[in-house]
């Protein structure tokens, strides 16, 4: 068939003249060429495939358990190849703007759009929720209670997220933000552990409350001024008062606070992830805990730009001390699990501190060190739920010589636990790293503030060590402990396995950062650069607050010659 | 030859690939990779012989005066920043590949020896092989990112290695010791880093040191900022390479397995700290101060070394801390400016003290026939004596090291020793001094050692000595604290199967001590003052290159025999004091010792550092980090509960408004709207 290249006129009038005579075999190649030619609506299947199949779950055969973990693992899988499919085959790296955008009216009376699209800073991490999701449910593998509940929640909830990172609409953000609340909330309080309500209970009064900020912010900024809207980026172009854009920007603040989370906002982490099964604990640190970043960039930042020059500093002191706390914190929990919800609390920090620099590289190693993270969480977490199918306890002090009976759980941990105090050579160093040259180097910050900044947010690089390997040396090293069992057998292939593909994306980043800055690269650049246009108007009119801009001494001028030779920084090599 | 640059990434990368290989196996299918024990260990060493082999080729055509070579690519990229990495080959490079491959070599080979009996054997060798790799990378970096980078993987591979029994509960606290210290090191070195990059944004030695003159020149960057920056960048080699104040790691790292502490502990990683400041001597040499405070961390580093090293009776912990003090002669050295003299002594250095560590393994492993699988008893020189009888090939290699080691000539030691002196007394008599009666505390321990360990009667089977021992090795505190029925009980159980008398290792073992026997006898005659190959080939960048034969012009025995006169006479006052006390026991150390009893206990306490660090840092960080946890508790989470408190509270009266009207709700959130847009505007 000799279809029109392009034109959607011409195809359409193509598929009716094709339609004329009935002919079932012309309607198949038409859908086909509509395939082929018109964009798929990508996003939406990839929204809508997870949870169409997660409704279907109720009606399936199930023969002792076994079909619905088959049928829960393989939909994931489909949905990471979609993908895949659908980001190499439709989307450009080159450019920063939003793409495989779509828009439908959904709501009209309430002007809520359904509308979707990616940048540079949600592809990576929709990819990051797939890949974290499929390996979450193949974790699962064991879960006997409510098979069917189970994995219909995880499903749904992997389409929240994805949800989550693709609106476009402040509205139907809010909307994807609040159905991910309730499978975590079911998970949690059904699958957790003894102290399950509790838990389960403090988080989703933490998060709900937090949201509601979201909503409050979001229906003002979109119905302030002359046009009301939800789509972000109309909102994005609005001009608000200062004030306006301060009240706002705190109350993002305190929604995403809580969920990245913030310190004063982060107890609700500890009790989650000590009680929340490890399927979910991956979930949770490896993709929830992100969306608060995410949140952080997409509209305190560049909503809100404004208030974020202005406030800015005190989200560097906020990582300085989610990063020194959290590492406090987590040297004296007496919980495997908590400890490593605590360790999330202080790699958060470094997300904070990128964001907070105002420049390129910061935000570049803010988004690397969510993916980063995403990636050793969910692997520790795992370890740790492998961990604990064999010994039924979280407690540490009751572990201990388990080296001996479990060799590769303890290679896997140790190699995971590596990546998590930022080892060369995988993921969370390089994240840590342009975090900090992004802090060494931005313009905006004096000297002084900086040097304290940098120095504290160190000190954390000397007390994860501190930490972890405490933690390893309690749990692995020395004789047998309390609950030793010589009848435990060392990891199985399927946790090997999972183990083994979240630890390969981690060296894989470690050994070549590169091939995952350049994916989203230019969108970090654009936003860097937005936000020094606006450093430079806010610092013409010269209404900034005292810790910002007062260059005491600012990185030297180097000679025009010098700038030639640049070695190691020359763009050209 | 440029084929043979253009493939030299193999040379790190063959070990890379078999760690690898092994790793995958290990975890993949561990049962079946642990009984190829033998073409494992065949797989890693001919890794790494071919590696060894690219090297010496390499230094080879280093010598005839190839152009240094360097390759770069991209590595990370954000906007207009740009990270690069690659490999760099030069005469320092290259001197430095043959030091680790041939030291490393040998080590393999000793160590199918060492650990033929232990579980462990494939795991070590692709431990072993990991460490290769990482330091390799790290002599070939070009920039100071990458340094970083491979200083901190030889970290973990000597976390690794030093846990290796990981049943033993010291050995535990000894890796986490080691790598928690190292990396006090690296927040230094980080720091540093990025001081550095932003003073001059550049990662690259040479751009750097000319930035920074440049920026102190014109004014726009004060000095001790410099300084600051720079002292900052010292401090990882402070770390590795076991200075004081953080030299603390070291002594417990012997907890490893012997080849370890050879290749690892003496020979390699802990120079790296060395290598740097070389790398870094651009930057530092035209510091004034940095190289003043480099210099005296140096020399203080070396008689700390040696006055704890008198004393102590682990015959690995006697070696560990004399380690240390060589590595503060090389640290000095660096620090006054004796570029080529530093780095001659860190070769000899490395072959002699490999040596010698691979003797004492010998002799731990020949121990362990008599006293058993216990490190409190077979490390022991108090237990040990006339083992010469016994282990004839072990005796003699350590001989040689320790007379190496002490600078007697024509050994390695003597020469590079002599040179560092020489070069002190030139800038500094104080420091002269200091490294001079250093030299005369080696020669008396050292010898202390080679006399209680290889002469006099063999004492291992005294029984109430082992039990003395025994229980002064265990904890006096504690819970923890063996029941000594326990210990008796254990002790008799071990008696049934050992041998009375100790024997000579296999030839595995042996073999390599040989080899590195000709290098501790005749290194050194590379760097003579009257023909000083070595400082022809390695010296500092930037300084024009020195002509050996207008050096040798420029001798002068007059110059020459005094100084080495002096340190001769020192080395031979202190084996003759230690020949007194050991051999012929005319002068009895114990009540020497009696009679300075403060000193004595200072030095066998280690200048009571140790217990000073964990009091103020270990202990305190465990409060401040309970404290922290309490405030969690009941300061952040209390106010949270507290909330929920008045919350539920308030919902109880707030129940009256609960309508169940969808419009009363959208109602609230219309006003709460309304108010926060009143409010802002």
């Amino acid at each position: 068939m000799g279809l029109p290249k392009d034109g959607f006129v011409g195809l359409s009038s193509k598929i009716r003249s094709s339609l004329k005579p009935i002919n079932r075999l012309n309607i198949l190649t038409a859908l086909a060429s509509i395939i082929m030619l018109t964009q798929i609506p990508w996003l939406t299947v990839l929204i809508a495939f997870p949870l169409v199949a997660a409704i279907a779950i109720p009606f399936l055969p199930d023969q002792n358990g076994k079909t619905i973990r088959w049928y829960a693992l393989s939909t994931a899988l489909i949905e990471l190849a979609l993908m895949v499919y659908a980001f190499w085959g439709s989307y450009t790296f080159e450019l920063a703007d939003l793409q495989l955008a779509e828009s439908y009216p959904w709501v009209p009376q309430l002007g809520l759009n359904w509308s979707l699209a990616v940048d540079g800073l949600s592809m990576p991490l929709i990819l990051l929720t797939g890949f974290i999701n499929a390996l979450a449910i193949f974790a699962a593998w064991n879960v006997t209670k409510k098979t069917r509940l189970f994995y219909c929640l995880m499903l749904i909830l992997l389409s929240a997220q994805i949800g989550v990172f693709a609106a476009q609409d402040m509205l139907l953000f809010f909307l994807m933000w609040e159905i991910e609340l309730i499978p975590v909330y079911l998970l949690i309080s059904i699958w957790g552990g003894p102290q399950r309500q509790y838990a389960a209970t403090k988080f989703i009064l933490y998060t709900a409350v937090g949201s509601i900020f979201i909503l409050v912010a979001g229906l003002a900024m979109a119905f302030y001024g002359d046009t009301t809207t939800f789509d972000m980026a109309a909102l994005a172009q609005k001009h608000y008062p200062l004030a306006f854009e301060m009240l706002s920007y705190t109350g993002l603040l305190i929604a995403f606070g809580v969920k990245l989370p913030i310190f004063p906002f982060h107890t609700w982490l500890p009790d989650a992830h000590g009680e929340a099964s490890a399927p979910v604990s991956m979930v949770l640190a490896g993709v929830l805990l992100k969306m608060g970043g995410y949140g952080l960039i997409r509209m305190n930042i560049q909503m809100l730009p404004h208030a974020h020059i202005h406030l800015a500093p005190i989200l560097a002191v906020l990582g300085v001390v989610n990063i020194v706390y959290g590492a406090l914190n987590a040297f004296s929990q007496g919980n495997l699990k908590r400890c490593l919800a605590c360790s999330s609390i202080s790699h958060m920090g470094f997300v904070l501190i990128g964001i907070a620099t105002l420049s390129n590289l910061g935000l570049n190693g803010a988004v690397l060190q969510m993916v980063s993270h995403g990636l050793i969480a969910a692997s520790l977490f795992f370890l740790a739920g492998v961990t604990y199918d064999r010994t039924h306890t979280l407690t540490i002090d009751k572990m201990g010589g388990m080296a001996k009976l479990m060799p590769t759980v303890f290679a896997l941990f140790t190699i995971s636990g590596m990546a998590s105090l930022a080892l060369p050579g995988m993921s969370g160093f390089v994240g840590e790293l342009t975090v900090f040259l992004g802090i060494a180097n931005t313009a905006v910050y004096t000297s002084s503030f900086k040097v304290m900044v940098i120095l504290l947010a160190a000190v954390g690089l000397i007390l994860t060590p501190v930490y972890l390997l405490s933690m390893l040396r309690r749990v692995f090293y020395g004789k047998a402990g309390d609950v030793a069992a010589s009848a435990w057998i060392d990891a199985q292939p399927r946790e090997i396995f999972i183990a083994v593909c979240l630890l390969l994306p981690i060296i894989g980043i470690g050994l070549y950062p590169k091939m995952v800055m350049q994916t989203y690269d230019v969108t970090t650049m654009a936003i860097a650069q937005q936000l020094e246009q606006e450093v430079t108007v806010v610092a013409q009119q010269g209404n900034f607050s005292k810790a910002l801009a007062l260059q005491e001494f600012h990185a030297p001028d180097l000679h025009a010659s010098g700038q030639k030779m640049l070695g190691v920084m020359n763009s050209n090599l | 030859m440029e084929s043979l640059y253009q493939y030299a990434w193999l040379i790190p990368v063959l070990p890379l690939a078999g760690a690898m290989i092994l790793g995958l196996g290990l975890i993949s299918f561990n049962q079946a990779t642990n009984t190829l024990r033998r073409p494992s260990a065949t797989f890693i060493v001919s890794m790494l012989g071919g590696a060894m082999a690219l090297s010496f080729a390499i230094l080879w055509s280093q010598v005839q005066g190839h152009e240094p070579y360097l390759v770069t690519f991209e590595w990370a990229a954000a906007g207009n920043f740009h990270l690069n990495m690659g490999y760099t080959i030069d005469h320092l490079t290259s001197m430095m590949l043959v030091v680790v491959t041939t030291v490393a070599f040998l080590v393999m080979v000793y160590t199918d020896g060492y650990m033929a009996h232990d579980p462990g054997y494939v795991r070590f060798y692709a431990y072993l092989s990991l460490f290769s790799f990482s330091m390799l990378g790290l002599v070939m970096s070009p920039n100071l990112v990458q340094i970083y980078i491979f200083w901190e993987l030889v970290g973990m591979c000597s976390y690794l290695l030093v846990g290796f029994w990981f049943d033993r509960k010291p050995a535990a606290a000894a890796a986490q010791k080691a790598f928690v210290t190292n990396r006090v090191g690296d927040f230094g070195l980080l720091l540093g880093i990025l001081g550095l990059f932003w003073a001059t944004n550049s990662f690259e030695f040479d751009i750097i040191g000319i930035r920074l003159q440049e920026l102190i020149a014109s004014g726009a960057l004060s000095a001790t900022l410099v300084s600051i920056f720079a002292i900052l960048v010292f401090l990882g080699p402070v770390a590795k390479s076991a200075q004081f104040p953080l030299h603390v790691w070291l002594p417990d790292a012997m907890e490893g397995p012997t080849p370890i502490s050879a290749l690892i502990h003496a020979a390699t990683m802990v120079a790296a700290g060395v290598f740097l400041i070389a790398r870094m001597f651009p930057v530092f040499a035209d510091i004034p101060t940095v190289m003043t405070v480099i210099a005296w961390t140096g020399a203080l580093t070396a008689l700390l070394g040696a006055s704890i090293a008198m004393t102590q009776n682990d015959i690995k912990k006697g070696l560990a801390y004399s380690t240390i003090s060589q590595l503060g002669y090389m640290v000095m050295a660096m620090g006054i400016g004796a570029y080529s003299a530093g780095l001659f002594h860190l070769m000899t250095h490395a072959y002699f003290k490999a040596m010698l560590f691979l003797g004492s393994g010998s002799v731990i492993h020949g121990m362990e026939d008599v006293v058993g699988h216990d490190p409190a008893l077979a490390q022991d020189m108090r237990l040990m004596g006339g083992l010469r009888k016994y282990m004839p090939a072990t005796a003699i290699t350590f001989l040689i090291g320790c007379l190496a080691i002490s600078g007697i000539p024509p050994f390695a030691g003597f020469w590079s020793k002599d040179e560092i002196l020489g070069a002190a007394f030139e800038a500094n008599p104080a420091l002269w001094f200091i490294g001079w009666a250093t030299a005369g505390i080696t020669a008396f321990y050292m010898f202390r050692m080679y006399f209680s360990t290889f002469e006099g009667e063999f004492r291992g089977n005294q029984q109430e000595l082992r039990t003395q021992i025994k229980q002064l090795s265990l904890p006096a505190f504690g819970p923890g604290a063996m029941d000594p029925h326990e210990l008796e009980a254990h002790d008799s159980h071990e008696h049934g199967h050992h041998a009375s008398e100790p024997h000579e290792s296999p030839i595995t073992m042996t073999l390599p001590l040989m080899v590195l026997a000709v290098p501790s006898l005749a290194i050194g005659l590379l760097g003579t003052p009257f023909a000083n190959y070595f400082e022809g080939f390695v010296y500092a960048p930037g300084e024009p290159v020195p002509d050996i034969a207008e050096i040798a012009a420029e001798f002068e025995w007059s110059e020459f025999l005094p100084m080495a006169g002096s340190s001769i006479g020192i080395a031979l006052i202190g084996i003759t004091l230690a020949s007194l006390m050991y051999i012929s026991r005319k002068i009895d150390a114990g009540a020497i010792a009696s009679q300075i009893r403060p000193l004595y206990e200072f030095s066998l306490n280690k200048w009571y550092l140790d217990d000073f660090y964990d009091r103020v840092f270990v202990r305190g960080c465990r409060r401040l980090a309970r404290q922290v946890l309490e405030v969690d508790y009941n300061v952040v989470d209390g106010v949270v509960n507290f909330t929920g408190f008045v919350a539920v509270i308030s919902g109880e009266g707030l129940k009256y408004f609960e309508n169940g009207r969808a419009q009363f709700y959208a109602l609230i959130v219309f006003f709460a709207v309304l108010g926060f847009v009143i409010l802002s505007v």
